[in-house]
């Protein structure tokens, strides 16, 4: 790694959450960025940004999040995000195998749309509702709790599928989707895979410092976090020096830019 | 998978349709008359001939001035009947409008004055009282009076729901509840008191039966004394007063400034929806939000589903969102437009949109609100593709880029899309990203002004932001930036300087600033032709974008390539807006409906576009040669072929054989698979499924029945062949198929003479083939014949077995259709040399030339038609006969003649091409004042660019004045709202009115004193007689 001062720089990655609605993204970045629930979510319209710092032995990363609408509708708007994001998160739910369809659907699109050293992660999230040792903890909901939402495997007031695994709170009765199955697919795309809780927590932070660990820093433009404020300047000067070559003489449009 | 089609059933507004949006009036079609019944789901947006027609009521403009008694001002405009409205627009299209329904004029005189002059005096509901001069001449004012007659007349009967419907508005209430009769309102009754923490605001202690929003009972957001709610209040009750109020409110200069410093919190919800016109359709339409929560009470859908899931996440800052009442009106309004509206659904921003307009409003006022809000002012923001909310994206950013060229190349060059932030901000009318009390106040603008003010306000954060803007290298930084500043809205915009008057303007009075004198240079018009201009690109990148995302989540594209399936997903989505296909118009139809292209909904809960047996053909006439007609026409200048849809059962055949899911519709899995099956097939695979076609119970047996139909199908595919061979092959097709059968048959459908039944039926397609056994009388519904005997029967045939082997493959051809081009082609009048080829090659002189030209063909002699064969074995474009020689002598005398005229057509068709060309440029000079226009409009754009620009640089300091900001609203405070208020005036630019002065005004004023006429019939009216009080 070509990392000569690992002490205080934070290396700045761009990160997007996609998957389908209701599969627990906001959740989940709620757990990474605030470890907790927020009771009242922010409402995500487009995408909501987040940022949070993540700790290397030898650096840090601060990523920056964008958590993705999941609503089918939005769809459209995602490249919006996606473009020049670093690593993605791919989430799906376990005890919804149509949610790994979605999934596998944005991992190609991913790959064939987005930047081509992105680092993919695939995430089936919702495992407490599948740990039958994890039964009683299991209660809290995943997604954006519901005032209501008190029975934990109930998910379905968060999407239209019928809900009938959901009332056993069995030990392996929810989980549509096997570990096995998720694991091979990821390999075979190469993607990064986990299986975690954004309600109870568990593997939460793995996803995030794996990604850390896997992104290829050296192949990132340094976004300059302390002493980038002469790259910055010289990238503005660079842009004024463009305006005011393309149109000379109009002077007063470039001294707009620095009176106002 | 769904297909954006109403992207390609866009239509630009018609003129009609543009006057009815200036002035916020909706369509006739919109609004029942209280005797029909009441129209739950929102009507096909597809009868726009009808409008205004329906009723027998004509529109009309004309010139005319407009004058209110009580009032000075003399504006000359233009007013418009379009029923049942008058509407009036002064012509700085600023200082004077109103819209007033028909039913709130309670009498119509036409005034005695001074020769030549055209007066007419209404008197509204409201005792005002409007004197309109028409300016036209004579004979065109008379007419006007008399249209205006007869749709006064058809609005009697809603003059008498006015009368129960008026207390639903809290101005009635604030009017009335000091006095009765409204005159004495001149002296302005103190308004009753609140306590100090009173944060409803002044104006009523919450009696009354008008309308309500959340607010009433849980506060309204911000400080009521802070936004001096009572001098507000009081502003406007003396505006009511004197311009009328709710249905008859006239805008006049005041509006505008007492619009701008905030609208009071308790009017809020009225004049949201007075200014936005929805008031006329809930007026309109009484039952229907109740009825729509009571049928589909209990009903769960995708969007309700995605509703329940957003409404914990909409405002949970404010106070009634935290409970289950608050929640309870929100869950009915979002659920109530989902069934309203199921084309659009629910869209997630809805959420913030609707609990934003619940804290003023009641249940139905935001829902016909939001029915405004997503038909007018916002178009297709919301939509399944959002592709108003892309365009308007890209809109916003065009305007950066002429407003603001440094940020915009600052972004370019860091790479950094406004829209991540921006984007919200129109979805959201800013309501998630401002503190609510700013926020409702860029609500009020738009609501009164349009979608316009989005793109001002934005442009000015952008602008005032400008210097920290140029820092930016990333999307983290960008919207940190705009958070912040967001944050600090409400702080003083100027903290240090030393004049207090100066240091009390906060960043919001700033931005309002900002946005409305630097940036009213965006007008309705410069968002309409930016809309216009980037719309064809926009939907070119949606389809783009559906195509690539459909073709990425086909679960099995079989053999295919990814361009093939491609082509194949172009001929399907042309094949779904075909006309042919039947309405273009998506109805999303029930689960027992068999509409045209119809939407599904999969297991997954997502939404499909699938495709009926109709669409199908269209579909497959595009793809298989024998599933067309087509007709090549030679004249003396060009060749050219035309296609028609053939029918046949057998294509029907395909259609179900195709539908895996047995579902009577096919989506484009089943489409590609269906293909897949049948172009990729070897001889054997192909001669499979054309047996497995026929074979209706699927036994593995063909019954004689449907041999017959087989070599039926067989003749279709065959009926453009030249000569008869073909039709010799299915003769002995048909010989050797009963003769092998009857010695394989199984046991039961061996012949049987007790029932031999001759074959009537098939008599008339069968007798083509006059060879065909007789002898095979036998039951016709038995299995008969195997695939293992079929296939022999076929390999016997050199013809068949070839046609099987190769042709029948071969002829389903994957062209390119050029479909993705569809929008830019269409739509790029700026364009020179594509809009030179658009003018002139449209669909119906295009028939007119070739007509022409068909004329001068046969006149020379050279005019020649022949049906293309399906299977041409040598080339594709000519129709060379399979075996010349063989062919020759088959030919007759003038089948002869037709082919020798083929070789000199296509001889000739170099030189047509050349004199099409030379035709064209004829046309060219008919349609070059059209260019002109599209130029001239490029010049007036661009000068409107250079205006921007120099308002951006010369930009004076704020001329705003102090704002006393003590918390004790005194005496004094009613002055402060003023000196806010004529700041604004100061700050629009405008000041003067533009009212007429002098002589015109003096007339305006004489009329004010004059007699009515003798009530000539054709202009007087009197109104049901109880109304009469004049």
């Amino acid at each position: 790694m070509a990392s000569e001062d690992p002490s205080v720089k934070a290396v700045q990655v761009k990160l997007v959450l996609l998957g389908e609605a209701a599969v627990g993204k906001s959740s989940l970045v709620l757990r990474f960025v605030q470890n907790d629930f927020n009771e009242n979510t922010s409402p995500t319209i487009g995408a909501a940004f987040l940022t949070q710092k993540c700790r290397l032995e030898n650096r840090v990363v601060k990523f920056e999040i964008w958590d993705t609408a999941g609503q089918e509708r939005f769809h459209s708007l995602a490249p919006m995000y996606y473009r020049n994001a670093a690593a993605a998160v791919v989430v799906y739910d376990i005890t919804k195998a149509a949610s790994l369809e979605k999934a596998k659907a944005w991992v190609k699109e991913l790959q064939r749309q987005a930047n081509p050293n992105i680092v993919i992660a695939l995430v089936g999230n919702k495992l407490d509702l599948v740990e039958g040792a994890d039964g009683e903890e299991a209660s809290t909901p995943t997604e954006a709790p519901e005032a209501a939402d008190e029975d934990a495997p109930a998910d379905e007031d968060e999407d239209g599928t019928p809900p009938p695994p959901a009332a056993a709170p069995a030990s392996e009765g929810p989980r549509q989707v096997s570990h096995a199955e998720a694991k091979a697919y990821a390999d075979e795309c190469g993607l990064l895979f986990f299986e975690a809780s954004a309600k109870a927590g568990t593997n939460v932070q793995d996803v995030f410092t794996e990604i850390a660990k896997t992104i290829p820093l050296d192949t990132i433009t340094p976004k300059p976090a302390a002493g980038g404020a002469q790259n910055r300047r010289s990238a503005a000067n660079a842009a004024a020096g463009d305006a005011s070559a393309v149109n000379l003489g109009d002077g007063a449009a470039a001294k707009k830019g620095g009176c106002c | 998978m769904s297909l954006p089609m109403h992207l390609r059933a866009y239509t630009e507004k018609t003129k009609d349709e543009l006057t009815r949006d200036l002035f916020n009036a909706p369509f006739p079609d919109q609004l029942p008359a209280p005797s029909e019944p009441p129209v739950v789901t929102k009507p096909a947006r597809g009868a726009k001939g009808a409008i205004g027609s329906a009723a027998g009521l004509s529109s009309m403009d004309i010139i005319a001035v407009l004058s209110v008694e009580g009032k000075e001002d003399v504006y000359a405009g233009k007013l418009s009947l379009l029923p049942p409205f008058l509407c009036f627009v002064s012509n700085d299209r600023r200082s004077c409008r109103c819209t007033l329904p028909l039913y709130t004029i309670r009498r119509v005189e036409r005034l005695n004055s001074r020769a030549g002059v055209f007066a007419l005096s209404l008197a509204t509901w409201h005792g005002m009282r409007i004197i309109l001069q028409l300016t036209s001449l004579l004979p065109t004012a008379e007419h006007f009076a008399i249209l205006l007659r007869d749709a006064l007349k058809s609005q009697l009967a809603e003059m008498k729901v006015l009368k129960t419907f008026l207390p639903s508005l809290y101005s009635e209430y604030l009017l009335n509840s000091g006095s009765s009769t409204p005159n004495a309102e001149a002296s302005l009754v103190d308004m009753p008191l609140e306590g100090e923490g009173d944060l409803r605001g002044p104006g009523g202690e919450g009696r009354g039966t008008y309308e309500r929003g959340l607010g009433e009972t849980f506060g309204f957001p911000g400080d009521a004394r802070k936004m001096r709610e009572r001098s507000k209040m009081k502003l406007w009750k003396e505006y009511f007063v004197i311009h009328g109020r709710n249905m008859t409110l006239l805008r006049y200069p005041p509006f505008q400034r007492l619009l701008q410093v905030g609208l009071p919190s308790r009017l809020r919800g009225e004049l949201w929806e007075v200014m936005s016109g929805s008031v006329y359709l809930r007026f309109a339409n009484p039952q229907t939000y109740s009825l729509l929560l009571s049928e589909n009470a209990g009903k769960s859908s995708q969007s309700t589903d995605e509703i329940e899931k957003d409404l914990n996440r909409s405002l949970p800052e404010y106070k009634a969102y935290q409970t289950d009442e608050g929640l309870a009106r929100l869950r009915r309004v979002l659920v109530a437009y989902s069934f309203r509206n199921p084309e659009l659904g629910y869209c997630q921003a809805l959420n913030i949109v609707v609990a934003g307009l619940l804290i003023y409003m009641s249940e139905e006022q935001a829902f016909w609100l939001l029915e405004v809000l997503c038909d007018r002012i916002l178009p297709g923001y919301y939509s399944p593709s959002m592709e108003g909310t892309l365009l308007d994206q890209r809109v916003f950013e065009s305007l950066v880029k002429r407003c603001l060229p440094m940020i915009h190349d600052h972004f370019r060059s860091v790479d950094v899309q406004i829209s991540v932030a921006s984007l919200p901000w129109f979805l959201s009318l800013y309501i998630n990203s401002l503190p609510l009390i700013f926020a409702f106040r860029i609500v009020d603008c738009v609501l009164a002004m349009g979608a316009k003010v989005l793109f001002q306000i934005g442009l000015a954060i952008l602008k005032i932001n400008g210097e920290a803007l140029l820092e930016v290298t990333d999307d983290g930084m960008f919207i940190s930036l705009m958070r912040s500043y967001f944050s600090t809205i409400g702080d003083s915009a100027h903290p240090t300087h030393p004049d207090p008057r100066v240091r009390n303007i906060t960043n919001f009075q700033e931005l309002l600033v900002v946005a409305f004198r630097e940036f009213n240079v965006i007008t309705d018009e410069t968002i309409t032709s930016e809309r216009r201009r980037l719309r064809a690109i926009i939907a070119d990148e949606i389809e783009k974008f559906s195509k690539r995302a459909a073709v990425r989540n086909l679960r099995n594209v079989g053999r295919f390539n990814k361009e093939q399936v491609g082509i194949i997903y172009d001929h399907y989505f042309a094949a779904v807006c075909s006309p042919e296909a039947g309405s273009g118009a998506v109805t999303p139809a029930g689960p027992g409906e068999l509409e045209q292209p119809r939407i599904a909904v999969d297991a997954q809960g997502r939404v499909e576009t699938r495709i009926d047996l109709r669409t199908f053909k269209v579909l497959l006439s595009g793809i298989a040669t024998w599933a067309r007609e087509e007709t090549i026409t030679t004249n003396a200048f060009m060749q050219r072929t035309e296609r028609r849809i053939a029918d046949h059962e057998m294509i029907d055949r395909l259609f179900f054989m195709w539908d895996s899911q047995k579902l009577g519709t096919l989506s484009l899995q089943d489409v590609v698979m269906g293909l897949d099956r049948v172009m990729s097939a070897d001889l054997l695979e192909s001669i499979e499924w054309f047996f497995e076609l026929h074979d209706k119970d699927a036994d593995g047996y063909l019954t004689k029945d449907e041999v017959i139909r087989l070599s039926e199908s067989l003749l279709f595919i065959f009926r453009n062949e030249p000569g008869d061979i073909y039709l010799a092959a299915v003769s002995r097709f048909i010989l050797n198929a009963y003769e092998f059968g009857d010695a394989t048959a199984p046991e039961s459908s061996l012949p049987d003479p007790q029932d031999s039944v001759p074959m009537d039926g098939d008599e008339q397609t069968a007798s083509q083939s006059r060879e065909r056994s007789n002898s095979q009388a036998g039951p016709h519904n038995l299995p008969y014949l195997s695939l293992a005997t079929f296939r022999m029967v076929v390999l016997a045939d050199e013809l068949l077995e070839s046609f099987f082997g190769h042709d029948l493959p071969a002829s389903f051809q994957l062209e390119d259709t050029q479909e993705e081009d569809y929008h830019k082609t269409h739509a790029k009048p700026d364009g020179l040399l594509g809009g030179l080829v658009n003018l002139v090659v449209n669909d119906e002189n295009k028939s007119r030339f070739n007509r022409f030209a068909d004329g001068i063909g046969s006149a020379l002699g050279k005019h020649a038609e022949w049906r293309k064969p399906a299977i041409s074995k040598a080339d594709q474009n000519a129709p060379v006969p399979i075996d010349t020689r063989a062919r020759e002598s088959l030919l007759t005398p003038s089948q002869r003649q037709r082919v020798r005229s083929a070789s000199s057509a296509s001889q000739l068709s170099v030189q047509s091409n050349k004199t099409s060309a030379s035709a064209s440029t004829t046309n060219t000079a008919n349609d070059s004042r059209t260019l002109a226009d599209v130029e001239m409009r490029y010049r007036e754009e661009s000068e409107m660019v250079r205006a921007a620009q120099e308002a951006v640089m010369h930009r004076p300091n704020f001329a705003i004045d102090a704002i006393g900001d003590s918390d004790g609203e005194d005496e004094g405070g009613e002055d402060d709202v003023m000196d806010e208020v004529e700041a604004f005036l100061k700050a629009h630019g405008g000041d003067e009115d533009n009212a007429l002065k002098g002589a015109e005004k003096k007339a305006a004023e004489d009329l004010l004193t004059a007699e009515p006429m003798g009530a000539p019939p054709s202009s007087s009216r009197r109104s049901t007689g109880d109304l009469v009080d004049l």
